[in-house]
This record gives structure tokens, C-alpha cells and sequence, in this order.
């Protein structure tokens, strides 16, 4: 593999986004590159059955539909999507997945309650500390990210693309760094729930270990990082510039450690 | 029959390129057409406010959001099954419906036959969302990476990665599928 080089270039090569001198140099780098011609050519080949997939084609009825609702929203009648379109829907085409879904996201909704309410009552009752439950929370929403298909909601390893990110969808600004060089690479951002507040979370990488990085505001004064051990995951909080950092990974503690003091 | 607005005269030739992006970001018909709808009404509202030449890029910035808001609604109920999961020990079904196989023969399947289209259509639909709706907008839309830029608001240089990334794992999972193929043949 000596091409590494190029190869993140030929995509925008094939596309002719690169700047015309940066264009041809890598035009002659290919003639002489058998492994940058390969891939090109796989690329093109992939290009190629991408597009000739098409456009999805549009389920029938949805253009009139469309239509009518926008007349209807243009008389000034209020202008509401759901119900006409809904039930448009609903009878014409895929009847009752809309209300199977609603369902369930309501159910879901309820486990959700019962399992917080429970969880509180477990803690009241037990006398568990706050922490306890904080530390429960912070790692089922790791693994809560571990099982969805991304755990990023912005995926950037460009720090400068993270945090502005996270401007107006949370109360504070967290240090978002690359730490690529020292072998911890930023994948991005999300925003996650944590005991019913909304915090930001930056994920990072570690060979294979995903790191979630929680966030919130707060007014406590600044701490040093301190490692707590649950379910075989560590968790690792500290506090700097009035915002609650929670690290959690398998990852080995003091790995983690070495990230917090980078960050 | 009224006379179409302005908006309608710019707005709905866009609608199966609207509704093609809408069901490569969730993978789902239904849940294309329901975006598909309430974005056009927001657009329509938000019509006012639209100052540019092409109104594609802007069209398709609120396609998009209106999808991800459906995706991470989708990802909250995901969440609290999985997070149920958890506690329990087992893994969730937390997958969304995926009707990724193609409807109906269309002109070309004739070309690439409906085995290896669907393989394709699986490969994309497996990519991650950020990698997927690049893809999408440049080979299916064929956009300038400037527009991509606008429409996922991100700068250029992103678009251009991104793409990068996604075309090479695109192009390993599309290996990896035919591969397993050639396997079962042999």
C-alpha cells in the first residue's frame, strides 16, 4: 500500500473538483501509479452503479397530493400537513403505518417513564447517591450510542465544524479538539439526554474503543479528573470552565486520563 | 384549476428529486412522503425568505432537515428500546424498516439486471447517513460539491472527504457482496 497519499484525492479527481494545476499533477501521478489506476478505476465503477440506480420513484398519487395541500395552504386555510395528507395516505396507500409507528413511539415513550421512575424509586429507596444513578445514566447512554447505527449526529474530525455545532443546541461551548496526532481521532458530536437534560457529546476513537465525551453547564468549581469503574466501563468526570465533563469507554483508565489532560 | 403560485412553478419540479433524497436519508417510503409533504409546506411558508438564483440548494436544505428531524425521532424511540435492552441484556430491534429493494422493473434493469441493482441499493443504504446523502446528491443529483456544501451546510473540503469516504466504503462493501457471490458460485 504506498499510495496512501492520493488515494483521498482521486474521488474529487474523478468528480474535476480539484484545482486545475492540482488536477493535471495528480493526472500524471496516476499514468505512473498502478495502484492509484486500480482504484480509480474502482472508484469510477462504483460511481457508475451508484447512479445508474436513479431517482427513487415518486409513490403515486404524492405529486397531487403535494399540490392540493399546497392550494390549500396558499387559500390561508391553516396550513397543516398531517391530517389531509395523513389520511390521503392512510387510505390510499399504506394504511395504518403511520398510526403503528405513532404507537409505538408512544409506547416507547412509557417504557422510557416507568423505566426512569423505577430507576428513581430504586435510588430513593436504596439510599444510592445521585452519582450512582448519574454514572447508570451516563453509561446506558453509551452503550444507548454503541447500538445505533452512528453515534454522531454531526460527524466532523475538524474541530472547528464540531463545536460550532453545538452553538444554540446547548447552553454552553465544550473544548472540542482533534487529537488525530496523538492517536486519539475526533469522529464528531451529538446530542444526547442525560437524567432528562439535553448534554452534548463528543466522540472520540482509540484503536478500536469508542469514547463518548458528555457535557453539561455547570457552576461547581473546577476539578481534577477522577475515575470511577461500572460494569466494566470506565467513567472518568471532571469539571473546567463551568461545564461537567463525563468520559466513558472501555477503554483502559489511564488512556482515558491521557485524553482529559490533552483535551 | 388556479394558476400556480411562484412558488409552486419552482418549487414542485423538484419533487421526485425531493422525494428521491428523502428516502436515501430514511430508508423508508413512507416516511419519505410524510417528509416530502411537510417540507414543501415549509418551504412554501418560508418562501418569503428565499433570496438566490437556484432554488435547489435551499429546497433540498429543508428536505433535509425535515428527514433528520424524522431520524432522530426515530433514534429517541431506538434509544429508549435499546436503552431497555441494556438492562436486560439483549440486543434491541432498534433497526428502522428498510424497503430498500427496488419496486418494479424500470428501464435499467435491463442494463445492470435487478440482482446486482439491489446490491447496490443495499451497499448505499448501509453506508452512514453523513457518507450516504453526499453520495446521493452527487451521483444520483450530480451536484457541485459547492451545492452539496450548502444543502448539508458544511464547508467544501468536508464534502469533498466525505465523498472520498464514502465511495471507498461503498466501494468494499460492493467487493465484499459480489465476492461472497462468486464464492456461492464456485
Amino acid at each position: 500500500m504506498p499510495c496512501d497519499r492520493h488515494a483521498h484525492l482521486l474521488s474529487a479527481y474523478l468528480d474535476r473538483e480539484l484545482p486545475d494545476d492540482e488536477h493535471e499533477a495528480l493526472a500524471r501521478h496516476i499514468a505512473d501509479c498502478p495502484d492509484c489506476t486500480t482504484l480509480v478505476s474502482d472508484l469510477r465503477q462504483t460511481s457508475r452503479a451508484v447512479a445508474g440506480l436513479g431517482r427513487e420513484p415518486m409513490p403515486e398519487g404524492l405529486s397531487q397530493r403535494l399540490r392540493q395541500s399546497l392550494e390549500q395552504a396558499s387559500d390561508g386555510s391553516p396550513p397543516s400537513p398531517s391530517p389531509q395528507s395523513v389520511s390521503a395516505r392512510s387510505t390510499a396507500i399504506v394504511p395504518r403505518h403511520w398510526t403503528a409507528s405513532a404507537l409505538m413511539r408512544q409506547a416507547a415513550v412509557l417504557v422510557f417513564a416507568c423505566l426512569l421512575s423505577a430507576l428513581a424509586t430504586w435510588g430513593f429507596v436504596t439510599g444510592s447517591a445521585r452519582d450512582t444513578l448519574l454514572a447508570r445514566d451516563l453509561l446506558s447512554a453509551h452503550l444507548r450510542s454503541l447500538q445505533q447505527e452512528s453515534p454522531i449526529q454531526v460527524a466532523s474530525s475538524d474541530a472547528h465544524t464540531v463545536k460550532p455545532w453545538f452553538a444554540g443546541k446547548v447552553d454552553f461551548s465544550p473544548e472540542v479538539r482533534d487529537l488525530a496526532a496523538q492517536g486519539y481521532p475526533l469522529l464528531g458530536g451529538r446530542l444526547d439526554t442525560i437524567a432528562g437534560r439535553r448534554v452534548g457529546a463528543l466522540v472520540y476513537k482509540r484503536r478500536l474503543h469508542l469514547i463518548n465525551i458528555f457535557a453539561w453547564a455547570s457552576d461547581a468549581p473546577d476539578t481534577a479528573p477522577t475515575l470511577t469503574m461500572r460494569n466494566g466501563y470506565n467513567l472518568l468526570s471532571w469539571i473546567r470552565g463551568g461545564v461537567v465533563y463525563t468520559a466513558v469507554s472501555d477503554l483502559d483508565g489511564d488512556e482515558l486520563k491521557h485524553l482529559a489532560e490533552m483535551l | 384549476m388556479p394558476i400556480p403560485s411562484r412558488f409552486e412553478q419552482l418549487a414542485l419540479p423538484h419533487q421526485e428529486a425531493a422525494f428521491s433524497l428523502a428516502f436515501w436519508l430514511l430508508s423508508s417510503r413512507a416516511d419519505a412522503e410524510d417528509v416530502v409533504q411537510e417540507a414543501f409546506l415549509r418551504a412554501f411558508r418560508a418562501f418569503d425568505g428565499f433570496r438566490g438564483e437556484d432554488i435547489r440548494p435551499w429546497l433540498f436544505a429543508i428536505v433535509r432537515n425535515a428527514a433528520y428531524r424524522t431520524l432522530n425521532n426515530r433514534q429517541r424511540t431506538a434509544n429508549v428500546i435499546s436503552l431497555d435492552a441494556a438492562f436486560h441484556g439483549r440486543e434491541g430491534d432498534t433497526g428502522a424498516p428498510l424497503d430498500i429493494a427496488a419496486e418494479g422493473p424500470s428501464a435499467e434493469d435491463a442494463l445492470i439486471g435487478k440482482a446486482e441493482r439491489d446490491l447496490v441499493r443495499l451497499a448505499l443504504a448501509e453506508l452512514p447517513t453523513a457518507f450516504r446523502e453526499v453520495v446521493v446528491l452527487r451521483e444520483i443529483e450530480g451536484l457541485s460539491y459547492r451545492e452539496i456544501s450548502e444543502i448539508t451546510d458544511t464547508a467544501v473540503g468536508t464534502v469533498m472527504s466525505r465523498l472520498s469516504r464514502g465511495r471507498l466504503l461503498l466501494r468494499r462493501a460492493l467487493a465484499r457482496k459480489t465476492g461472497k457471490d462468486c464464492s456461492h458460485a464456485l
